[in-house]
C-alpha cells in the first residue's frame, strides 16, 4: 500500500483555529429561508385546489356522488401537487440545501410521501366510486371501463402502482431488510410515476382539461420542476466534476469492517466543504458506476485530499474495499447541515454510534476548543480513527468518552439517561449537540437530551437516510 | 412520522370541509331551482334582441357555454329573418326565444333555448349541460354539437323527436325533455 498522508501519521489536515484563536464565522442561515419555504409550499397546495374552489358553485353538490367526486377531484390535485413537490425537494436544488438543508428535506420529503401516497389512494378510490355511482355501475366495473375507454388511464392506473409499490419498499421495515441497491432502483422508478400520471390529469382532469389558467398554470409547474431538477442533478454536478475531477488516491483499513477512501483532484483549495457535509459518491469502476451513494467526508476541508470512511455493510461497499488508485469519482455536493457553522451556542457535545463517528470527526477541526464527544462503540475493534481522536483530544481540548458495549450493557444504558448525560457533561442544556449514528439511537439520544433540557434547535442530526 | 399522521389527518379534514362547504344546504337547492324557469315567460315575451339576453345561471361553465350558444344564436338570427321574407310570413318576420325547463338526470341538468321564427325553429341552444367530469363534459358537447346551432338535428327535424347520442342516453333524453316543453310553450 502506498503511503499517503495520513493525519494520524503524516502531515495533519490544517488546523483551522489553533486553541485560543477565534472560532470561525458563523454564517446566520436561520429559520427565516426555511419558514419562507413552508410558506411557499402552503401557498401551492392552495393555489393547486384554487381551481376545484372556483369551478365548483356553492350548493352546486348535491348529494353523495357529487360530494364523493369532488372529494376525489380535491385529493387528485392534491396529490398532482405533492407529487411535484416531491421531485423539486429531490433536485437537490442549491437553493433548498441553503434555506433547508439536506437533512431536513430528506425528513419532509419522508412525510410528505406519506401524505402523497394516502392522497393518490384516495383519489383512485373516490373518483371510482363517485363516476361508478354517477353512472350506475359497481366501483370494480367502472374501473374496468376506465381502463378501457378514458384517455391515459391505464398510465395512470400504472403511475398509481408503481407509486404504492416505492412506499412499500420505503416503509422503514421492509427497507431495513433490502438491499440499499433494490431500494434505490424501486425509487428511481417515481419518476416513471410523473411521466405515466402526467396526462391523465389533462384528459380527464375537471379542472385541467380545459384551456386556460388552471391549465396553462399546472404545466409551468411541470415545466420548473424539471428545470429545477435539471439544474441541481445535472448541470450542478457538471460543473463540479468537471472543476475538479476526483480520482481515488489511497485505500486505508481502519477497522476490520472499514476502510478510508483518500480522494485527490485539482483545485481542492477552491471547494467550499464544510465538516459534516456528505457528498453522494459515484465511482466510475466495473460493478459500481451505476449506483451513488452518500457518504460523509471524514475529514476537515483541505487543498490536498478528501477522505471518506466507510463501513462495509453491503454489497456496494465490499467493492468499495477493492478499489484501484487512480479510479475516477463523480461526486454530487457537498450537502447537509450539520456543521459547525450551523451551530447557536459557543460549546458543543458531539454523540456518535459506530460509523457515524465520520461526519463528526471532520466537524471536530472547525469547532471552538472544549468540545466534548460522546463515542458509542459495541466493542473498540469498532471505534474508528481513534488516534485521530486521541490527537485532537490532546491537542485541541476535546474531551472523548468512549462507550462501550451493546446496548444493555449496565455502561451504555447509564450513560443513555438524562442523568447520565448532564454527570458526563454538565452544561449540556447550554451547547449544540450533533448526533449521527443508526436511525434507533439517534432517535433515543434526541428523547434523552430533550428531557436533559437542550431546546430542540440545538439538536443537529447528520442523518441523511431518507 | 408524526408530522405525516397529521398531515393525512389534515388532507382528510380540509377536503371534508371543502366539499361540505360547497354542499347544498338541501332546502336551498330547491329555491334556488324556481326562479330559473322564470326566464322562460319573460324571454318568451321579448322580441328580436332576445338572443343576446343571458339567462341567470349558477354555475359558471354553463354560463360559457350559454354565452358561447347565444353569441351562435344573435350572429346566425340575423341572418334568418334576411332569408325568411320571401316566405309566407313576410312583412314581420319577428324571432322569439323560448327557453325550456330544467331537466334533471343523473349527470347533472340539461336546460334548452330555442330561437322561433314564426312557427319555424331557427336555433337551438343548450343553456346547461352535464359538466361535472371530463368523461360528462365530452359527452355533452357530443349531444351539444348534433343537436344545437342553427344547422343542428332541432332545426332540421323541427321537432324533440331526435335520435339519441350513442354513450349519452340520459342527456339526449334530457335534452328532448327541456326542448319539448319548449316547443309545447311556442305553440
Amino acid at each position: 500500500m502506498t503511503t499517503y498522508p495520513r493525519p494520524a501519521s503524516g502531515p495533519r489536515p490544517p488546523l483551522r483555529a489553533g486553541s485560543h484563536e477565534p472560532a470561525p464565522a458563523v454564517p446566520r442561515r436561520g429559520a427565516g429561508g426555511r419558514r419562507l419555504l413552508v410558506v411557499l409550499f402552503l401557498g401551492g397546495l392552495v393555489a393547486s385546489v384554487l381551481p376545484w374552489w372556483l369551478d365548483t358553485p356553492t350548493g352546486s353538490l348535491t348529494g353523495g356522488i357529487a360530494m364523493t367526486t369532488a372529494a376525489g377531484q380535491i385529493t387528485g390535485l392534491v396529490a398532482g401537487y405533492l407529487l411535484l413537490v416531491q421531485v423539486l425537494m429531490m433536485s437537490r436544488l442549491p437553493v433548498l440545501e441553503l434555506w433547508a438543508g439536506g437533512e431536513r428535506i430528506a425528513r419532509w420529503h419522508r412525510d410528505v410521501a406519506a401524505t402523497l401516497l394516502v392522497a393518490v389512494l384516495a383519489h383512485t378510490a373516490l373518483i371510482l366510486v363517485g363516476y361508478a355511482g354517477l353512472e350506475g355501475r359497481s366501483p370494480l366495473r367502472q374501473a374496468g371501463v376506465m381502463l378501457r375507454e378514458y384517455q391515459d388511464m391505464v398510465s395512470a392506473f400504472a403511475a398509481a402502482g408503481l407509486l404504492v409499490l416505492v412506499g412499500l419498499v420505503s416503509v422503514r421495515a421492509v427497507r431495513r431488510v433490502l438491499p440499499y441497491e433494490l431500494w434505490h432502483a424501486t425509487h428511481l422508478a417515481a419518476y416513471a410515476v410523473l411521466l405515466l400520471g402526467y396526462a391523465h390529469q389533462f384528459s380527464n382532469g375537471s379542472q385541467l382539461f380545459r384551456p386556460g389558467p388552471a391549465r396553462t398554470g399546472w404545466i409551468a409547474l411541470y415545466v420548473l420542476v424539471i428545470a429545477a431538477w435539471l439544474w441541481g442533478r445535472v448541470i450542478k454536478p457538471l460543473r463540479f466534476n468537471l472543476r475538479h475531477r476526483l480520482r481515488v488516491s489511497d485505500l486505508v483499513t481502519e477497522s476490520p469492517d472499514a476502510v478510508s477512501i483518500y480522494l485527490t483532484g485539482v483545485r481542492l483549495d477552491r471547494l467550499e466543504l464544510l465538516g459534516g457535509q456528505f457528498f453522494r459518491w459515484r465511482f466510475l469502476t466495473r460493478g459500481c458506476w451505476w449506483q451513488s451513494h452518500p457518504f460523509s467526508v471524514s475529514a476537515a476541508g483541505n487543498d490536498r485530499w478528501l477522505r471518506l470512511t466507510v463501513k462495509v455493510v453491503g454489497r456496494h461497499t465490499q467493492d468499495l474495499r477493492n478499489l484501484d488508485p487512480g479510479v475516477r469519482v463523480w461526486a454530487a455536493g457537498p450537502s447537509g447541515t450539520c456543521t459547525a457553522a450551523h451551530r447557536t451556542r459557543e460549546r458543543a457535545l458531539l454523540i456518535a454510534a459506530g460509523s457515524g463517528i465520520t461526519p463528526l470527526r471532520a466537524m471536530l477541526e472547525e469547532l471552538p476548543p472544549n468540545a466534548a464527544l460522546i463515542y458509542r462503540a459495541r466493542t473498540s475493534a469498532d471505534v474508528l480513527l481513534r488516534e485521530e481522536l486521541d490527537w485532537l483530544a490532546r491537542n485541541r481540548g476535546l474531551r472523548v468518552w468512549y462507550v462501550l458495549g451493546s446496548r444493555g450493557d449496565p455502561g451504555p444504558r447509564q450513560v443513555m439517561t438524562p442523568d447520565g448525560i448532564r454527570q458526563l457533561v454538565p452544561d449540556v442544556a447550554r451547547r449544540d449537540v450533533y448526533l449521527c449514528g443508526p436511525p434507533g439511537l439517534v432517535e433515543q439520544c434526541r428523547r434523552v437530551l430533550r428531557q436533559a433540557g437542550v431546546r430542540r434547535r440545538q439538536i443537529h442530526l447528520a442523518t441523511f437516510e431518507l | 412520522m408524526r408530522r405525516a399522521l397529521l398531515a393525512i389527518t389534515g388532507l382528510a379534514a380540509s377536503t371534508t370541509a371543502l366539499v361540505v362547504f360547497k354542499a347544498a344546504p338541501g332546502t336551498g337547492q330547491l329555491a334556488r331551482e324556481v326562479p330559473a324557469p322564470a326566464p322562460t315567460a319573460a324571454g318568451k315575451a321579448e322580441p328580436a334582441a332576445g338572443p343576446d339576453r343571458k339567462t341567470p345561471s349558477g354555475s359558471p361553465k354553463p354560463t360559457r357555454s350559454a354565452a358561447g350558444a347565444s353569441r351562435s344564436a344573435s350572429s346566425a338570427a340575423p341572418k334568418r329573418p334576411a332569408a325568411s321574407p320571401t316566405g309566407t310570413a313576410a312583412a314581420q318576420p319577428s324571432a322569439s326565444t323560448i327557453v325550456g325547463p330544467v331537466a334533471t338526470n343523473e349527470f347533472g341538468e340539461v336546460q334548452v333555448r330555442i330561437t322561433v321564427v314564426g312557427d319555424r325553429i331557427v336555433n337551438a341552444a343548450a343553456l346547461r349541460l352535464p359538466r361535472r367530469t371530463a368523461q360528462s363534459d365530452q359527452r355533452s358537447d357530443q349531444v351539444d354539437s348534433r343537436y344545437s346551432g342553427t344547422v343542428g338535428m332541432v332545426v332540421e327535424r323541427q321537432s324533440a323527436d331526435l335520435d339519441t347520442i350513442t354513450g349519452a342516453t340520459a342527456t339526449s333524453d334530457s335534452y328532448r325533455g327541456s326542448l319539448q316543453a319548449a316547443i309545447d310553450q311556442a305553440r
